[in-house]
């Protein structure tokens, strides 16, 4: 399915001279006019239409189906009615709107899906992603019914575009090879308003059916009405392209009107009288004149890709699979739009006797494209919290954020590129763990073994505090593990560096010590780290604190001692815990 | 700072040797040349090129080293606990930030202390802190870091408390040392006792050499560090080894006080 063939091969070349009452044709001995200026063609509008939308989502969900027989039937029972089916499908005489009973019997061989609206909706967003690639101002298109249900369609605004890609039809042509590229292939129309625009892909999906055999696969076809040509084309079409009402197709075919060029030989005036405010609507979409809002532009960067699976999945293995595909679309969506993945949020709804859903905050450390470290973080955060029951539904959503360009210092050395910088860091962090990645930091405690640990931000000046009066850590940051820090503050020091300093060796966790003393000194020690007579011992130094708190309370004596190893360390003896340690190395 | 290469070819002025007359060096004797020569043995006497290097601040290594640890290239520095490696790893990790330059630290022992990298005068938000859980974490984390290209410095600390239950593979320090020299990325491996062979440029054995105390009141003023073996540089093998102190933080000892 996907650019089954060149969209721009397939661009087809309309001439339609502007009607009469619109404007005067030009003499045919005449050379043709030159094109109108921009000021002058005013708002053109692209739409971009996928015919079936639930088997687009199938194919895209399972690249796999393509070229098979299949259908997409409303429930998992063998009643359940189709709702969609593949080319191969209607080639081997399955119609939609049977039982999957009946299409069981048709084609033996037929791989039934069941509709799912998650999937469904993402799909809808991937098209509006396609269309926010090309413009800020697009909107998805209403649902339609009847013959139409089926549709999905966005607007985008594409005024001025042929200065950019030389002409309405290349732009038209690039914008159904991106979305053929999502999995998306569907037909591309220009006219001068969002309803003629999606009438002109309508009629070039009808008109591929009306020319090719049954089952012929969904095409990528593009076409563009010149200016003032949308209600000459529309003349010969017939009423149903504009989807009306139930109530007013039926006035109308018993009137007789059958074609749009029928409808606007009535009179106006009258059959506003008589049918009301819809006929006239009809009226001004036949005539081209209908009067719609601007194209808004969506400012939400929330991307979601979302599956409910029709077997519930127990293990993390096969879940993994499944949430990489959805991970997989949402970075092809992402890279659509120029963006990147930010933290990923991870609904999964849960079946069985833990029945509910179950959410989850999976941190990125910097935004990334790589599915294989979106990956690895995801099964990180899986194999921490296991799901409570069998997955029978999962979404991904995320914010797209985008990559920054790097601003080079003149005065300092380049570092990584950011783009480079946030992907090893992702990698670093799924390899290691959350809050094991960051930028060292002094912890403003007492503690003799406190620390914190923050982000990393090279390009960030060397003392923020000196500029901001207090800066609060980030929710991402880590602290000691004996040490959970009351205020989370970091302190600043002044930097000060005076010959080479005798530098601390932290132990994570200390190491148990048995100590023998002598005259409350220490005088032998006993341990993983250091052991022997002490030969030299230099304190205690009290340290208390966090006696506010039960858990924060700590009270140690601590000594430096040379061992006759030769090891010289930071014996300790914790007050709370009655117990010896060695929490550092003098080193 | 410039080094000179040497080759294995015959010298001009010798007289030629008759073949017959040519004894086959053992093995032996081979192993202890290069050991000795090291990095210095070029195949076919191309002209080695002048190595940037990181200098720690402390003249007597960087008088030692030629500047400091080579840019590009795998150093290692080797010793028991409280013979200084991680002082003199601190300095050379000061020395890196100091000139707005962006490092990185491979912590397997998970021993960094950032009060004492800052009092030792390492700019910390230029410091890039991976605590990675195992030993192959650890490598495949600072082959990430060098091919990022841009961190200037990659510090491997594999001097865990208990000891690395087993080696790196030996084909780990190639590959690293490729990436390195492709990236100009300082690799510097902090261990308890030598790990890379021939693959370093520079290696330094550390062994403790003194405790200070000061008395009355009994306080830890800082540590004499002597370098029991020394490979790299024009020297190739330093036979006379420097000796160094460090010396506790004077806040520190007020604090203590």
């Amino acid at each position: 399915m996907r650019a089954r063939r060149p969209a721009a091969q397939r661009t087809l070349a309309l001439s339609i001279e502007p009607s009469n009452d619109e404007a005067p044709p030009s003499p045919p001995e005449l050379p043709s006019k030159p094109p109108r200026p921009k000021s002058e063609r005013g708002v053109r509008v692209a739409c971009l239409r996928v015919p079936d939308l639930l088997l687009a989502a199938e194919l895209r969900a399972n690249p796999e189906l393509l070229g098979s027989a299949f259908v997409v039937a409303a429930g998992d029972h063998p009643r359940a009615e189709v709702v969609s089916i593949s080319p191969e499908a209607d080639r081997q005489g399955v119609h939609r709107g049977s039982s999957v009973a009946q299409a069981r019997t048709v084609c033996g061989t037929l791989r039934v899906r069941v509709a799912s609206p998650a999937l469904e909706q993402a799909t809808r967003d991937a098209l509006l992603d396609v269309a926010l690639a090309f413009s800020p101002r697009a909107c998805l298109a209403p649902r339609s019914s009847g013959a139409f249900g089926s549709e999905a369609a966005v607007f985008l605004d594409a005024s001025g575009v042929d200065s950019l890609f030389h002409s309405e039809a290349g732009f038209a042509a690039a914008l159904s090879d991106r979305a053929a590229r999502l999995g998306l292939a569907g037909d591309v129309s220009l006219a001068a308003s969002q309803a003629a625009a999606l009438v002109v892909a309508r009629q070039l999906a009808t008109g591929r059916a009306q020319s090719s055999a049954p089952g012929s696969a969904p095409g990528c076809e593009v076409q563009v009405l010149p200016v003032g040509a949308d209600a000459n084309f529309l003349a010969p079409l017939p009423i149903d392209v504009f989807d009306p009402s139930d109530s007013l197709a039926e006035v109308l075919t018993r009137f007789g009107v059958h074609r749009v060029r029928d409808l606007l030989a009535l009179p106006r005036r009258s059959l506003a009288t008589r049918l009301g405010p819809e006929a006239m609507r009809l009226i001004a979409l036949a005539r081209g004149r209908v009067e719609e809002p601007p194209l808004p532009v969506p400012e939400v960067l929330k991307l979601t890709e979302a599956i409910d699976l029709d077997y519930p999945v127990e293990r993390l293995e096969p879940l993994a699979f499944v949430l990489q595909g959805l991970l997989s679309r949402l970075c092809e969506r992402l890279e659509t739009r120029r963006l990147a993945c930010g933290d990923l949020y991870v609904k999964l709804t849960t079946g069985g006797e833990s029945e509910g859903r179950d959410t989850r905050r999976v941190g990125i450390p910097a935004p990334t494209l790589d599915l294989r470290v979106l990956m690895r973080l995801l099964s990180h955060a899986l194999e921490a919290r296991p799901p409570g029951g069998p997955v029978t539904g999962a979404s991904i959503e995320t914010e797209g954020l985008p990559v920054h360009s790097d601003q080079l210092d003149l005065f300092r050395p380049a570092g990584p590129a950011p783009a480079v910088l946030g992907a090893t860091l992702s990698e670093l962090e799924s390899l290691c763990g959350s809050g094991r990645v960051g930028t060292p930091q002094v912890a403003d405690d007492h503690r003799p073994d406190a620390y914190a640990i923050g982000p990393f931000r090279p390009g960030r000046p060397a003392h923020p505090s000196a500029h901001m009066p207090f800066e609060a850590p980030s929710p991402g940051f880590a602290t000691g593990p004996l040490n959970p820090l009351q205020t989370g503050s970091v302190r600043e020091a002044p930097r000060a560096h005076a010959g080479p300093s005798l530098a601390i060796r932290a132990l994570r966790p200390p190491v148990p010590a048995q100590v023998q003393l002598r005259h409350g000194r220490p005088e032998q020690v006993r341990s993983g780290i250091a052991s022997g007579r002490v030969i030299r011992v230099a304190g205690p130094w009290r340290t208390t604190g966090g006696w506010w708190s039960r858990e924060g309370h700590y009270a140690y004596d601590c000594f430096d001692v040379l061992t006759s190893d030769g090891t010289v360390s930071r014996l300790r003896y914790d007050h709370i815990q009655k117990r010896w340690d060695i929490d550092a190395i003098y080193d | 700072m410039t080094s000179t290469s040497r080759t294995l070819a015959p010298h001009a002025d010798a007289p030629p040797t008759p073949p017959e007359e040519r004894s086959v060096a053992s093995p032996t004797a081979i192993e202890a040349l290069l050991e000795e020569l090291g990095p210095q043995l070029r195949l076919g006497g191309a002209p080695v090129e002048s190595l940037q290097r990181f200098a720690t601040g402390i003249a007597s290594i960087d008088e030692l080293t030629e500047g400091g640890f080579p840019r590009g290239r795998l150093s290692e520095i080797a010793g028991p606990a409280s013979s200084g490696r991680t002082s003199l790893a601190l300095a050379l990790l000061a020395g890196a930030t100091a000139s707005g330059e962006i490092a990185s630290l491979v912590d397997l022992a998970d021993a960094f202390d950032p009060a004492s990298a800052e009092a030792a005068g390492v700019a910390l938000e230029r410091v890039l802190w991976v605590r990675p859980p195992g030993l192959k974490e650890a490598l495949t984390c600072t082959e990430r870091l060098i091919d990022a290209s841009g961190f200037a410095l990659v510090l491997l600390d594999l001097a865990t408390a208990k000891g690395l239950a087993r080696s790196p593979a030996p084909a780990t320090w190639p590959r690293l040392t490729r990436a390195a020299s492709s990236t100009g990325t300082g690799l510097v491996v902090l261990s308890h006792q030598r790990i890379a062979g021939s693959y370093t440029e520079l290696a330094m054995e550390l062994e403790p050499a003194r405790a200070r105390f000061s008395t009355s009141p009994a306080l830890l003023e800082g540590l004499e560090t002597g370098i029991a073996r020394f490979r790299g540089g024009s020297a190739g093998k330093a036979h006379l080894p420097a000796r160094q102190a460090y010396g506790l933080p004077s806040s520190r000892i007020k604090h203590a006080g």
